[in-house]
């Protein structure tokens, strides 16, 4: 095999434009921080290690006990509603965390939706003490939890599914209870997809933005910002960056260690017998429906009628919105992204595939943690290694700044979105990819296909459905995408997520609701067209 | 083939700026009214209004990154303290000191490199019910941190822009020492660890969680002029508004002010816009869709704001809003000292 072809370079030059951002942040972790305000950075590194603990702790313990208990409900059981709620759990991705904030600040607020509800119910009184306030810490986690369940939720019900029935009437066997089968052996041997799930989640976590910054909690992602912004501090902000990577790479490299284990579980096809749903009745049944329900309620339904609700009720904003340019610029992004992330991942795990250089393998691995970076920390990596590279190269050799061409403006943005989502798109295709046999490229060879003629007319063809649903999912990301379209967008150029947040930040949380319900509105399109591929059953 | 189509739509679209009769702001003021008035300024004077909107401190980011080679013209922001701080950065320029805006707005809330568009106050609302008037007669910000107030104030967070102008006026006035006793008797005093947004302090004094609260003027004009609900409108009823230090320097006031900013390439325009926002049209435009006060004389405050807050009080003059900005980083420090959430 020729090492060196076109394939393998251009592979080797996307995984290193995805390393930049790792490469920036780690070198300016041994710069000088400014001492000027290092008392204050001293209190505030402690508060932003302390909150992002409490916050990871209370999602994980969240949406373990939802995605995992909602998972083996539709699993194992049959109870009224039970194939409906298999498909509209997942509808929770529709709602970013941001927008979640928003939901339960307009309910729950002094004056806001519950008060208006009690005082319609039972005439006008101070009804505010009575309310539950779910703002702050409280807040940011249900926002949080409620958004990304389903990432266990989806990984776990796939495990269940794949479950030996034979172990399971084994436990019944022994006498266990339903519950202490569902302890003992059916949660254990899911382990390796919970916790897959569970470093999804608390990568999201760590790396959220919208939502923490709505209420105004000092994490370390937030952290970045602030330094970056309050203290002028770009070393300081990138040192905490430096801690939040090691932090977020000791979760990446368990996800990707049990995965692995969950692909040994999953092959595991002798004595598989198919599992048998169990029929619930009466108070059981009414008790699956209801926890299923509630947690339905809870992720879609609430903030979606709480948006709903404000929009009608506060129309004139509706009527103020740009809905065309809105859509229209959402959109734009999500297909050029598209089309950029799906042909480099092809031009990438194609040179891999080919090359077969271990050093290139490793290399691609490393570049898909982009995805656990925050938005926030590109985005910033990005000016910054942009900057330098203006200042002290570009400059240096007397062309003209470049820095015009990549802050505000599409480009800039899509590389950004290209470094973050880029283990998406990568990870899909290669998922696909380790299907097609090696084999078949060699008989291609032999029958006198040229490398691209192989790729074209017997990859590609063959891939179709890993494109549609990796496209689905980056689609899915761009809409929601927060932090690094504000940073990077060019003039006059919003999309719903930035309206809605630009709304939100400047206390006109009441204009901020017709943007987001058309935000959930269209990933909910988005995700109705993919539930057939998340949710593909073993049966099918 | 597929990618170099994209490259040309991504070059094309790089190469797709740059027409003549323009001005880029750099837009941390979200109020639609704002939009409103830019469009009417096109249609007047034919020059393009580039807005990028966001938050304060991510634009100013942006505008320091992009240095020489920033396109924008004009940042347009609330709180003269991040205006003067953006000055001490060296972001900006002078230029706006034509007769214009010099006549129109006093010399204590401009500077040559930035000027106040629109005027607030941060000033006091109690709860009638429970706050008697003799306990308010001659309250001060310094007389904040009584311990009578204990558990009955509310206040947003240290790092709120108007309470760290606030904090930075007390600093000018009676030093960074005093002022870091204050600020623990405040902390000391407050029903509720800081949360929420001004109007969020004015609906807990509504709803009974605190006595008095820490909020500018505009926040109970927008509540009573039922753009927030019904709910909101009857709630901001149960709440009056008082101006500390009468007595003595006046009532802490703030701008909503438009920088021009260094190397901005349509300076001119710039000049015409900031000169535009300064004319009895637009102030009368802010002053019924954002309730703010009118920069200029001649205009009136919304009825909403005359009738429910008032205009006759003593505003402090003494103390230059471009002290908030210098004082800033020790009012911080204050706060952050004091546990100040």
């Amino acid at each position: 095999m020729n090492r060196f072809n076109v394939w393998s370079l251009g592979s080797f030059l996307i995984s290193f434009v995805v390393i930049i951002p790792i490469i920036t942040v780690s070198v300016s972790f041994f710069e000088e921080t400014s001492n000027y305000y290092q008392i204050l950075k001293d209190t505030f590194l402690l508060e932003y290690i302390f909150n992002s603990a409490v916050l990871l702790t209370g999602v994980l313990i969240l949406t373990f006990l939802m995605g995992t208990g909602s998972a083996y409900l539709v699993s194992f059981f049959n109870f009224p509603g039970s194939n409906f709620f298999k498909w509209t759990l997942i509808l929770s991705f529709a709602v970013p965390p941001y927008i979640y904030a928003y939901s339960l600040t307009a309910f729950f607020e002094n004056y806001g939706t519950a008060y208006t509800i009690l005082k319609n119910i039972f005439g006008d009184a101070n009804y505010n003490i009575y309310i539950p306030k779910f703002d702050g810490m409280v807040g940011a986690i249900l926002s949080i939890s409620f958004s990304l369940f389903a990432y266990v939720y989806i990984l776990t019900r796939a495990s269940f599914l794949y479950q030996s029935q034979n172990l399971i009437d084994l436990g019944r066997n022994l006498g266990f209870s339903k519950f202490k089968v569902f302890l003992r052996i059916i949660l254990p041997s899911a382990r390796p997809a919970i916790i897959a799930g569970l470093s999804l989640v608390a990568m999201e976590t760590l790396a959220e933005f919208g939502a923490v910054d709505f209420f105004s909690i000092n994490t370390l992602t937030t952290g970045i910002y602030n330094s970056w912004i309050t203290f002028d501090d770009l070393a300081f902000a990138n040192q905490i960056s430096f801690f939040l990577l090691l932090f977020i790479f000791a979760l990446f490299f368990l996800e990707n260690l049990s995965r692995k284990k969950a692909k040994y579980h999953s092959n595991m096809k002798g004595g598989f017998k198919k599992k048998e749903k169990q029929d619930l009745s009466g108070a059981k049944a009414i008790l699956a429906f209801t926890l299923c329900f509630v947690i339905f309620f809870m992720s879609f339904l609430f903030p979606l009628s709480q948006m709903s609700y404000w929009t009608l009720k506060f129309s004139d904003n509706l009527f103020d919105l740009k809905i065309y340019e809105l859509l229209w610029n959402t959109l734009y992004l999500v297909f050029l992204s598209f089309f950029v992330l799906i042909i480099l991942s092809f031009v990438s795990n194609y040179g891999n595939r080919v090359s077969k250089s271990k050093f290139l393998n490793n290399l691609t691995t490393l570049s898909i943690s982009g995805y656990a970076i925050p938005g926030v920390i590109l985005a910033v990596a990005f000016i910054t290694f942009i900057a330098w590279l203006d200042n002290s190269i570009i400059k240096a050799m007397g062309f003209t700044s470049v820095k015009k061409i990549f802050f505000g403006s599409i480009l800039g943005l899509i590389i950004v979105y290209f470094i973050r989502f880029y283990s998406l798109a990568c990870n899909g295709i290669k998922s696909g990819y380790e299907k097609i046999n090696i084999s078949v490229d060699e008989n291609a060879y032999l029958l006198g296909y040229s490398k691209l003629n192989t790729f074209t007319k017997i990859h590609i063809p063959y891939l179709k459905n890993s494109i549609l649903f990796v496209g689905i999912l980056i689609s899915l990301e761009i809409i929601r995408e927060l932090p690094i379209t504000l940073i990077l967008r060019p003039f006059n150029f919003e999309t719903f997520a930035t309206t809605a947040y630009i709304y939100a930040s400047e206390d006109l949380l009441e204009a901020a609701a017709a943007p987001s319900l058309f935000l959930i509105i269209i990933a909910s399109f988005f995700i109705l067209l993919s539930s057939k591929y998340i949710l593909r059953d073993n049966d099918e | 083939m597929k990618k170099v189509s994209i490259l040309t739509i991504l070059f094309t679209l790089i190469a797709g700026f740059t027409i003549a009769a323009e001005v880029n702001v750099f837009n941390a003021r979200h109020y639609k009214a704002d939009a409103e008035l830019y469009n009417k300024f096109t249609s007047k004077t034919g020059i393009k209004v580039n807005l990028i909107n966001g938050k304060a401190g991510a634009l100013e980011k942006r505008m320091i990154e992009e240095g020489a080679d920033s396109s924008a013209d004009l940042y347009i922001t609330a709180d003269a303290g991040r205006c003067g701080v953006f000055k001490a950065k060296g972001m900006t320029q002078g230029g706006l000191t034509s007769a214009a805006i010099k006549a129109a707005v006093p010399s204590n809330f401009r500077t040559s490199h930035w000027t106040g568009i629109a005027k607030r106050a941060r000033i006091v609302y109690y709860a009638p019910e429970r706050v008697s008037g003799a306990e308010l007669a001659g309250l001060t910000y310094e007389s904040l941190a009584d311990p009578k107030w204990k558990g009955r104030l509310v206040i947003r967070k240290s790092s709120n822009i108007y309470n760290k102008s606030l904090v930075a006026s007390l600093v000018k006035n009676n030093g960074k020492a005093a002022t870091a006793e204050w600020a623990k008797g405040v902390v000391s005093n407050m029903a509720r660890t800081p949360k929420g947004n001004d109007r969020a302090q004015i609906m807990a004094v509504a709803a009974g969680e605190a006595d008095i609260a820490v909020a500018n003027t505009y926040y109970l004009a927008l509540m009573l002029s039922g753009k927030k609900g019904a709910e909101q409108q009857a709630a901001a009823k149960k709440v009056k508004a008082f101006f500390p230090n009468q007595n003595d320097r006046g009532t802490h006031m703030n701008i909503s002010c438009a920088a021009m900013v260094k190397g901005a390439p349509n300076k001119d325009n710039a000049i015409k816009l900031v000169e535009f926002l300064l004319t009895p049209e637009s102030q009368e435009h802010f002053v019924n869709n954002t309730f703010e006060f009118p920069m200029i004389g001649g205009v009136s405050a919304n009825p909403l704001v005359v009738n429910n807050i008032g205009l006759d009080f003593k505003q402090d003059l003494k103390t230059k809003v471009s002290s908030y900005g210098a004082k800033q980083a020790d009012a911080l420090e204050v706060m952050t000292a004091a546990g100040w959430k």
